[in-house]
């Protein structure tokens, strides 16, 4: 043989011990211990809430029920929180699938501007947009209402106050939708992304108009996608508790996420009672919506993708293309920057007012409101903290569990991906109610601790990281570790040399989301977080109470750029390291 | 071909035996996608497994690499037990020390080529290479696939026939008895992929290693293959060279997935003679046929066909006087190039013939048809290989 590569040594029968099929190896043990404690902190307090609903004092008892049926004014606040709920989720779909389509299908289509600017909401605290929103469009101290009013005189229509008002029905829903266009945006653009072009093409060539191509084809075939989208939208604004606590109080707009906050942290003593006793409400209604979705779609079958990256053949817009992109980015403008200049502009003022002194700008109210607080500034320190150290456990502990369910295709491992996603599937409140009854009293006493903070925004973010993870996950392929191990690597090696290096943009991406998830929560902070224990969502309710605005706007603004300073450090990584064939995104963001 | 001095010359590289993995389906059909397959590759022999998309060719190479796992059988790597089910022994595959090349290269996007094909030398229970000792034999294996050049590089900056080039560097850098290749020429260009056919067989022929490679398609078997495993639903149909495939092939399926075969299902009605040189003549449509047994066994009034091929047709203006004649009209003549094909309709059907000259038979006209009773195939007629490839067996039983 004239071979000019060694052999290797031949393995010694000593290093063959024959393997046991179907054993667990050490990195799979760990992983089903982080799973099963990660998906603990969620059922647990699920199920916390359920049985005191029916189990209180060591008896059987229907009277968390009754006294929450007793509750005045019970029924005008279901239909309040209904009529919400549904009206922002309807225009959001609209919204959402409007911009969509346009940007998918059509050559209004920007590149990245259109791609990704949509989704900023999704990125951005719903409390700072809250507020923000406030600054505009109150109706003697708005800024936006101060310009208009300054337009209008020169028509010589004089007004007082308004033309518009936040603090109403109209102001809540536009909100409420603007921050859940992302959620149907995503999935309609998914959707339509990957629609087979051909069915379009094929309704084109038939005969059939563009508007009815639109309405028989394109629409129906996305169907899933874009209900999808609506019940994610949905389930946004059941569990949503910053905008209406913001926006609608001062209206009378009373919801049930509202009212349980109130009942547990803003009364004493607190109504444990009646605050669970809505979070059934709260989980009937989630529920009912979702099989609601399920029985339309599976009336029908949807086709999905063919070939894959076959983008297709735009519609060609005509006159109407220039139109559409003001449109487009005339909705950005108003949903995403107008809010956010508000906020900055009030707080580098000093104070609330129309008239901005324009060359009296200045940090000095900023750094009083926020760096020389005590409490506010240890608010800060927490919830960096917590957002740093949370999104790093989050998002590992998320990874670990997405490999064994990808490597795994087992029973166990499903229901294991299952139950890591179904908190999106519950209301954020339900689960911090949860983990308050759980841990805040006997035996633990974590009341007022950082530790139930942390315990708290893991188990909300989970599914977040989750899905993160599992894109991350999937960016790897099948063969890249599979080539390693038939190369003659350990899984350890494996997952250190291989998964490690091409999944770290994807987790840091995944990381980005979870923290400025953790830093903008308003939810867990208002239930689990105390004086003791404060957080800046936790401040940010207090100064709202208290009804400091310039201090809220300040607040607000610090949340934002620090928000906004994560985003562009990691995105920028993200697409350098997309240079070398691994990609990911903050949130669809890329 | 040399044996190694750690085995003995008799000890073949891979043994399968009696393998089986069934898998359901979501509509719960069972699906065999290994079924019972036994298999021996020998010291440097390079064996093709061939057979159409979901015949299950690339999850027998992935149960021998120990991807999948099987339900039942016994899999052995030079004489070393990686896989058996009586046994419960279920080697890893990063324990089995064997290469594989990967039908999407596989290679590490960030890792450079050096860091690639270093790979394997580096992760190797059992052994540590000095830094130097790898540096020259990655470079030795980058030189051999001719990429020296490349080291540098990240494999998004080459093209798929240097990817390709780097992944066969990554699999022989070990220079293991076994390299398993998954359809690795199917995303290539077809001048690349002659080309590195061609330096595939030559590496293969010098080095040494052997060589288990799926493919569906035939040409690429037939120049790559000391013996070719035809795949049918799961089983191996026939195992043998490339001329014993083509030549005597073992079934009507073999036959037709195998080059161009004309084809005419009838009835046994004379048997003459036994052993090698008996004669079988068979009443089709187009008329009696008489071909060879080549050992069959057949008895008269059996259900047969009696197959044979393009190039071994000849077309005549007037009767010829050989044994199988018939007459017919020329329907087409397709020039190709190097032959022209006749299609010439008989009593039966179409049938297809070759000839080296175009002006033979103008369109239309009338002529003979004939072929020589060597040339003659005669076999059951077995399940039919039209049918879908996972259609349940109740339904192709009764197809013919």
């Amino acid at each position: 043989m004239t071979a000019t590569l060694e052999r290797p040594a031949p393995p010694t029968p000593a290093e063959q011990p024959r393997r046991r099929r179907r054993l667990p190896g050490p990195f799979d043990s760990v992983t089903l211990v982080i799973a099963a404690v990660l998906i603990g902190i969620v059922v647990l307090p699920l199920g916390r809430v359920l049985v005191r609903m029916f189990w209180v004092d060591g008896a059987l008892t229907i009277d968390p029920i009754r006294r929450t049926l007793e509750l005045p004014g019970l029924g005008g606040m279901l239909r309040d929180t209904l009529i919400l709920v549904v009206a922002s989720s309807v225009l959001a779909f609209v919204i959402g699938t409007t911009l969509a389509w346009l940007n998918e299908r059509t050559n209004a289509r920007m590149g990245l501007l259109t791609d990704a600017l949509p989704l900023l909401p999704f990125l951005l605290p719903p409390v700072a947009g809250a507020v923000g929103w406030t600054m505009l469009l109150s109706p003697r101290a708005g800024l936006a209402n101060s310009w208009l009013r300054d337009l209008l005189g020169l028509v010589g229509i004089d007004l007082r106050e308004g033309p518009f008002d936040i603090n109403s029905w109209y102001g809540l829903i536009l909100v409420m939708a603007f921050y859940a266009v992302p959620f149907v945006f995503m999935n309609a653009s998914a959707g339509l992304r990957n629609l087979d072009p051909a069915l379009e093409e094929a309704s084109r060539l038939a005969g059939a108009s563009t508007w009815r191509t639109l309405r028989k084809v394109t629409l129906p075939a996305t169907a899933p996608s874009l209900g999808a989208g609506f019940l994610l939208a949905i389930w946004f604004g059941i569990g949503m508790f910053s905008i209406p606590a913001i926006i609608g109080g001062p209206a009378g707009i009373d919801v049930v996420a509202v009212r349980i906050v109130e009942l547990l942290t803003f009364t004493f003593p607190p109504q444990t009672d009646v605050a669970i006793g809505l979070s059934g409400f709260v989980v009937v209604f989630v529920g009912l919506a979702y099989w609601l979705q399920m029985r339309i779609l599976r009336r029908g079958r949807y086709a999905t993708l063919g070939g894959k990256g076959a983008r297709a053949r735009t519609l060609d817009l005509g006159r109407a293309k220039w139109p559409a992109r003001v449109l487009v980015l005339g909705y950005v403008f108003v949903s995403t920057v107008l809010p956010v200049v508000a906020l900055v502009l009030v707080s580098l003022n000093g104070f609330w007012t129309p008239d901005i002194r324009w060359d009296n700008l200045s940090f000095t109210a900023v750094t009083t409101a926020v760096f020389d607080d005590r409490t506010t500034l240890t608010a800060l320190g927490n919830s960096l903290g917590l957002g740093l150290v949370g999104g790093l456990i989050g998002i590992l502990g998320a990874a670990m569990i997405s490999l064994y369910v990808a490597r795994r295709r087992t029973a166990l491992a499903r229901g294991i991906d299952i139950a890591v996603k179904m908190p999106a599937a519950v209301s954020n409140m339900v689960i911090a109610v949860g983990i308050l009854l759980l841990l805040a009293g006997a035996p633990l006493y974590l009341s007022g601790s950082l530790l139930i903070l942390l315990i708290g925004y893991l188990a909300l973010y989970l599914p977040q990281a989750s899905i993160a993870a599992d894109a991350a996950v999937s960016g790897v392929g099948k063969e890249l570790p599979e080539a390693s191990a038939v190369s003659g690597a350990r899984p350890a090696r494996t997952f250190g040399r291989v998964y490690l290096p091409l999944m770290v943009p994807g987790l840091v991406a995944g990381w980005a989301l979870l923290f400025i998830r953790i830093v903008g929560d308003l939810t867990a902070s208002a239930i689990l977080a105390g004086t003791a224990n404060p957080v800046v969502g936790f401040r940010i309710l207090e100064v709202f109470t208290s009804g400091s605005f310039a201090l809220l706007a300040s607040l607000s603004t610090v949340l934002v750029v620090i928000t906004a300073t994560v985003l562009v450090v990691v995105l920028a990584y993200t697409r350098r390291m997309s240079k070398l064939g691994v990609s990911a995104s903050v949130g669809g963001v890329k | 071909m040399q044996p190694d001095a750690a085995s003995a010359p008799s000890t073949p590289v891979v043994e399968v035996n009696n393998l089986l993995k069934r898998f359901r389906r979501e509509d719960g059909a069972l699906v065999h996608a290994i079924d019972d397959v036994t298999l021996t590759v020998d010291p440097g022999d390079f064996v093709v497994l061939l057979g159409p998309s979901g015949c299950g060719k690339t999850t027998l190479l992935r149960a021998i690499a120990g991807l999948e796992t099987p339900d039942s059988g016994q899999v052995r790597i030079s004489g070393r037990t990686v896989y058996s089910s009586a046994e419960r022994v279920e080697l890893p595959p990063e324990r089995r020390d064997i290469s594989m090349i990967f039908q999407s290269y596989a290679l590490w996007p960030h890792m450079t080529a050096f860091k690639n094909v270093a790979y394997p030398l580096q992760s190797r229970r059992g052994r540590k290479l000095g830094k130097d000792e790898i540096a020259r034999r990655v470079r030795q294996a980058l030189e051999l696939v001719g990429v020296g050049e490349l080291e540098r590089q990240y494999p998004g900056q080459m093209s798929g026939g240097q990817q390709q080039r780097i992944a066969l560097a990554r699999a022989l850098v070990n220079n293991d008895d076994l390299v398993l290749f998954d359809e690795p020429l199917s995303n290539v260009d077809a001048k690349v992929r002659e080309q590195l056919r061609f330096e595939l067989v030559s590496m293969q022929r010098e080095l040494g290693f052997s060589a288990l490679f799926v493919t569906h398609d035939q040409v690429e078997a037939m120049e790559l293959a000391h013996r070719i495993a035809v795949l049918d639903r799961g089983r191996v149909v026939q195992f043998g060279t490339p001329q014993e495939i083509y030549r005597r092939p073992a079934t009507r399926y073999v036959a037709t997935f195998i080059g161009a075969m004309n084809e005419a299902p009838g009835r046994v009605v004379a048997v003459d003679g036994s052993g090698h040189d008996g004669t079988v003549t068979v009443e089709t449509e187009h008329g009696r046929v008489t071909g060879r047994t080549h050992g069959a066994r057949h008895a008269v009034g059996d259900r047969v066909a009696a197959l044979w091929r393009p190039e071994h047709g000849a077309l005549h203006r007037s009767e010829p006087t050989a044994p199988n004649r018939w007459p017919g009209a020329v329907k087409a003549g397709l020039f190709v190039g190097s032959h022209t094909e006749y299609v010439v309709t008989l009593a039966g059907g179409d049938v297809r013939l070759w000839s080296p000259r175009p002006d033979l038979v103008a369109v239309d006209a009338s002529a003979w048809v004939s072929v020589d009773v060597d040339d003659v195939l005669v076999l059951p007629e077995d399940q039919s290989s039209e049918q879908p490839q996972d259609a349940p067996a109740g339904e192709l039983a009764t197809a013919s």
